[in-house]
């Protein structure tokens, strides 16, 4: 375990300093719902999901309905469905509770921080991946705690501080493998979120796009083979 | 919101996160998958993240931002170059405050 700490910090690192930017802002905006600093602390523990709680307190202060808030909030984790699927291959041998403690605390982020080492690292161990995403999930519940404590006296430029993810995501996507069928995914895929966006999918746009980015890379991986010289018999 | 109502909010949502979570997972945990399959989980990725950057940078009651894509293209540059999470987040924070002062 302690072997484990040092390397998981160095890849939690960039995604804690993240989440300490955006989350004081968050607790922030659930101080103005009402939370204290030890409700927002459970919450962001046992939700863990930015895009969520921001929604949760914008739709609460607009009085929405309380099905409408769990539909919405609900909606916006779906894409989390996805990352379940995709790392499943790299905790085939892990024990049960770990691999569920894992799957309970994936993220955006950490889902492509562990991703890329499972893939590149042949060292990179089911603990240490569950390690980044506690250290994570620590340095989000806390900032939000810290923002809930401080409250509304606190002026913060929301949009500015919510970049650091844009650019956490810009940079994950970036160092992908890059692939003709990589490009396709991607082209696909964002053209998809900004057409179900405009439409007024709202939530869904993610989920959506992602998997529309998954099928046009499937059928241009098709094509692909299709077009390749066959092997003589 | 009342006592009440939150508590209900949180025990649904809090339900339906883990299993989006945990759920997947669980269920192909230690199965053998078809390579149909282990294509399609290895396309997630790109998507995903494309979708993310994308959702981030539309806003369909403003359109597209010129700031935002201005500073996600400084950051594009960044991530090729140092391929760093923490550079990519403070240059592209920087880069965003400092195109938001432009008239």
């Amino acid at each position: 375990m302690r072997e484990d700490l040092a390397p998981a910090l160095r890849a939690a690192l960039p995604v804690m300093l993240g989440y300490v930017t955006i989350g004081v802002p968050c607790g922030v905006m659930a101080a103005e719902v009402g939370l204290g600093p030890l409700v927002a602390f459970l919450l962001s523990a046992t939700f863990y999901s930015g895009a969520g709680q921001f929604m949760m307190a914008s739709l609460a202060l607009a009085g929405t309905p309380v099905l409408s808030m769990v539909a919405s909030v609900a909606l916006v984790s779906t894409r989390q469905i996805l990352y379940s699927a995709a790392l499943s291959p790299y905790l085939a041998r892990a024990p049960r509770p770990l691999a569920a403690l894992f799957a309970a605390t994936v993220t955006d982020e950490s889902f492509g921080v562990n991703l890329a080492r499972f893939a590149g690292d042949g060292t990179w161990t089911p603990e240490r991946a569950t390690l980044v995403n506690l250290c994570s999930m620590f340095s989000w519940a806390l900032a939000n705690a810290l923002g809930a404590a401080v409250g509304p006296a606190l002026a913060i430029p929301t949009a500015v501080m919510s970049f650091a993810m844009t650019s956490i995501f810009v940079c994950l996507l970036v160092t992908q493998s890059w692939s003709l069928v990589t490009a396709v995914v991607v082209a696909a895929s964002a053209a998809s979120v900004v057409l179900l966006k405009a439409l007024g999918l709202g939530s869904l746009s993610v989920l959506l796009g992602a998997l529309a980015g998954v099928a046009a890379g499937l059928v241009a991986g098709g094509v692909r083979r299709e077009g390749e010289p066959r092997e003589r018999a | 919101m009342s006592e009440r109502d939150f508590l209900v909010f949180y025990v649904c949502v809090l339900a339906a996160i883990l299993a989006c979570r945990c759920v997947p997972l669980l269920a192909l945990k230690g199965r053998e998958l078809s390579p149909r399959v282990s294509e399609a989980l290895g396309l997630i990725p790109p998507a995903a993240f494309a979708a993310l950057v994308a959702n981030d940078l539309f806003d369909p009651a403003a359109g597209l931002s010129w700031t935002a894509l201005l500073a996600a293209a400084l950051v594009v540059v960044v991530a090729r170059r140092t391929g760093s999470l923490i550079w990519c987040a403070l240059v592209g924070m920087a880069g965003y405050a400092l195109l938001t002062l432009v008239p």
